[in-house]
């Protein structure tokens, strides 16, 4: 079970961006790109979603030779309702917005 | 589309080779995150990208050690992160954390550098080195001289030159010293040579004594540099009988000399201008060792006063003789002589043993003239003799008893803060060896010892857990017990007439009685410590045996 926490409008972005597919494993780059936020404000980001047990990861199985594994991310099941609420409660506050909505 | 390795700038290769450095070096618990972020850098599209994931990485990384850093800290001394290399699993550990015991050593460092702080480890550093100076008070009074030099501050050298302990600087600054400013040639006659009181050399008392004619300290100085050896042998049998005066009366450059300087006006041994002089440099420098203070002032050279005694009684011995010849108006013209030259000294500026010296020889005096009235039936004057000797001997014990009950009782209250300041300064020093002793053991072997629960490791803890705040408070206890000595010394350097209270400080309560209070002290923290231990045991004895098994 994960835990309710105030969240940042960054952190409600990687949110987004990983509700976007759920289910889905999902590259840091990748994440960064999508979301515009960069590395060193997204991985302490995901560190956080992990503690918190928001955050599925695991490391890639299918290894490219001469690169080293990559790390994966989903949100955890249960997390994406909790997610899916704290979107929905910032949209209310205006707190935040969705590049979705923006466009 | 990521960018090929031949393609790659200078820019780039180096952001990647920094990110791998960094992830060599990952704190051991983020250390997964750190290798997935850097396992993205090929994925990026530009040398640019690639510089910029690099960048937060790095912050990452600063972050992570920081983290750590701080995780670190807030473990006990000893305790090491989960995750860390090292043994694990269960130890003894201190109950405080690193943060606690930094933020109490820091806080009690902070306070040393107060300027009470620095003021109290000078003072009290140089009581416990006996007030003798060490190398680096020489080093830092050769500093002061050089600086001195540089501003043709002759006053500063002449201080230097009262002060350093190697004559021949002393001497080569007294001239550096009087050559700017000649007002300061009294210095000629105030350096003395130690570690006897020998007088200064001939050379600079007869230019002392064209400079200052009217004085009496000169020419004692000139007889006492003499070295007469009949004055010397005086008193090699006991007390001189009237015999042992007559070789005196060859002796007649040293008679030349003591008659000149009974006749003379004045008696300035120049310690209130030396003192003056002490004054105003520790005003211009308030870091001075208080060392420089005391040993300049200590060693200022006063006439020889066994030879004035020698003196005075060789007088006593010729008025003897022209009674006894029935020469009375010679013998109460000698007599005269000695208590005007005695009244003179005792009035003069000078120490406080030469004004005892004074009184002394005047008291001598006043005895004789008694005695002569006496025999000669002059009742008015034997009783104006005897009002004279009352009036000394009030003097001597005023002075004896420093200045009333007031001296007495600030003495005493000077005697208790002291024993307070010593018995804290050494606690605080105790402790602070205790806390680097604990924390020290426990950081460098946890390995070794981490298992072991044994006495010294519980030793180890308490000290870790106790002595930094048994540091604190004796510091704290250190300078507040302090205080009224800086309240002095502040009072010492603004009055001119203080020099008597500065004098007694050290003599009373740092110096002569530090190392006896230190002894005291260990004595007692040791006893009590035994006690602690007796009655630990004790209590745990009976604990054991009242529990079943």
């Amino acid at each position: 079970m994960g835990l309710r926490i105030r969240l940042s409008q960054q952190t409600l972005t990687v949110l987004d961006a990983l509700l976007s597919r759920p289910g889905q494993w999902l590259h840091g780059y990748s994440l960064s790109q999508s979301t515009g936020i960069p590395s060193g404000t997204l991985y302490p980001i995901l560190m956080r979603l992990e503690k918190l047990h928001w955050l599925e990861t695991r490391w890639e199985e299918v290894r490219t030779p001469g690169r080293p594994p990559r790390h994966l991310y989903r949100l955890a099941g249960t997390a994406r309702e909790w997610a899916r609420e704290e979107i929905r409660a910032a949209h209310e506050r205006r707190f935040w917005k969705s590049s979705e909505n923006e466009a | 589309m990521s960018v090929g390795k031949q393609e790659i700038p200078a820019s780039a290769r180096f952001a990647r080779w920094l990110l791998e450095w960094a992830v060599r070096h990952w704190p051991e618990e983020t250390r997964p995150w750190g290798l997935a972020l850097a396992a993205e850098i090929d994925e990026t599209a530009s040398a640019l990208e690639t510089v910029r994931w690099s960048l937060g990485g790095i912050m990452l990384f600063a972050r992570s050690v920081l983290s750590g850093a701080w995780a670190w800290m807030k473990l006990p001394a000893g305790g090491s992160l989960p995750g860390a290399s090292g043994p694990q699993g269960p130890s003894l550990l201190p109950k405080r954390s690193r943060v606690f015991t930094v933020a109490i050593v820091t806080t009690a460092a902070l306070l040393l550098f107060l300027p009470v702080g620095r003021e109290a480890i000078r003072t009290v550093r140089a009581s416990w080195q006996g007030f003798q100076e060490s190398a680096s008070d020489q080093r830092a009074l050769e500093e002061l001289a050089a600086r001195a030099e540089k501003e043709k501050d002759a006053g500063t050298l002449a201080f230097v030159a009262l002060s350093t302990t190697d004559p021949k600087r002393a001497a080569a600054l007294t001239e550096r010293a009087v050559s700017l400013d000649p007002e300061l040639i009294w210095v000629y006659g105030a350096r003395n040579h130690r570690p006897d009181f020998d007088p200064p050399g001939e050379e600079w008392l007869a230019r002392l004594k064209a400079a200052d004619p009217g004085n009496a300290v000169p020419d004692l100085l000139m007889a006492s540099a003499l070295a007469d050896p009949r004055v010397d042998m005086l008193y090699a049998h006991g007390t001189p009988k009237d015999a042992d005066f007559e070789v005196l009366e060859a002796a007649s450059k040293w008679k030349l000399l003591m008659e000149r300087a009974c006749g003379a006006p004045r008696y300035d041994s120049y310690f209130q201008k030396h003192y003056e002089l002490t004054r105003a440099v520790w005003n211009r420098e308030r870091n001075l060792p208080p060392t420089f203070i005391f040993s300049g002032l200590w060693s200022h050279a006063i006439p020889d006063l066994q030879n004035l005694m020698s003196f005075a009684k060789f007088k006593m011995y010729q008025a003897r003789k022209a009674r006894a010849a029935g020469d009375l108006q010679r013998a109460e013209s000698l007599i005269g002589e000695v208590d005007v030259f005695a009244l003179r000294m005792a009035d003069g500026s000078g120490t406080k043993i030469e004004k005892l010296i004074a009184l002394a020889i005047s008291k001598s005096a006043n005895k004789g003239l008694a005695d002569l009235f006496a025999s000669s039936a002059r009742p008015q004057d034997a009783r104006r003799v005897a009002l004279r000797l009352d009036e000394i001997e009030r003097s001597v014990q005023e002075m004896r008893l420093g200045s009333g009950p007031g001296g007495r009782a600030r003495e005493q209250a000077f005697r208790r803060e002291a024993m307070l300041l010593q018995g804290f300064g050494i606690l605080a020093v105790l402790a602070g060896l205790a806390a680097l002793a604990g924390v020290l053991l426990l950081e460098m072997w946890p390995g070794r010892r981490r298992n072991a629960q044994t006495r010294w490791r519980r030793a180890l803890c308490w000290m870790a857990d106790y002595a930094p705040a048994t540091l604190l408070v004796a510091i704290g206890a250190f300078l507040m017990s302090f205080l009224p000595f800086q309240h002095a010394f502040a009072e010492y350097r603004a009055s001119s007439y203080a020099m008597w209270g500065l004098m007694e400080i050290p003599e009373y309560v740092m110096g002569v009685h530090a190392r006896v209070l230190i002894w005291a002290f260990v004595t007692i923290t040791l006893a009590a410590l035994l006690v602690f231990v007796l009655v630990r045991g004790i209590y745990r004895t009976r604990h054991a045996v009242s529990k079943p098994a």
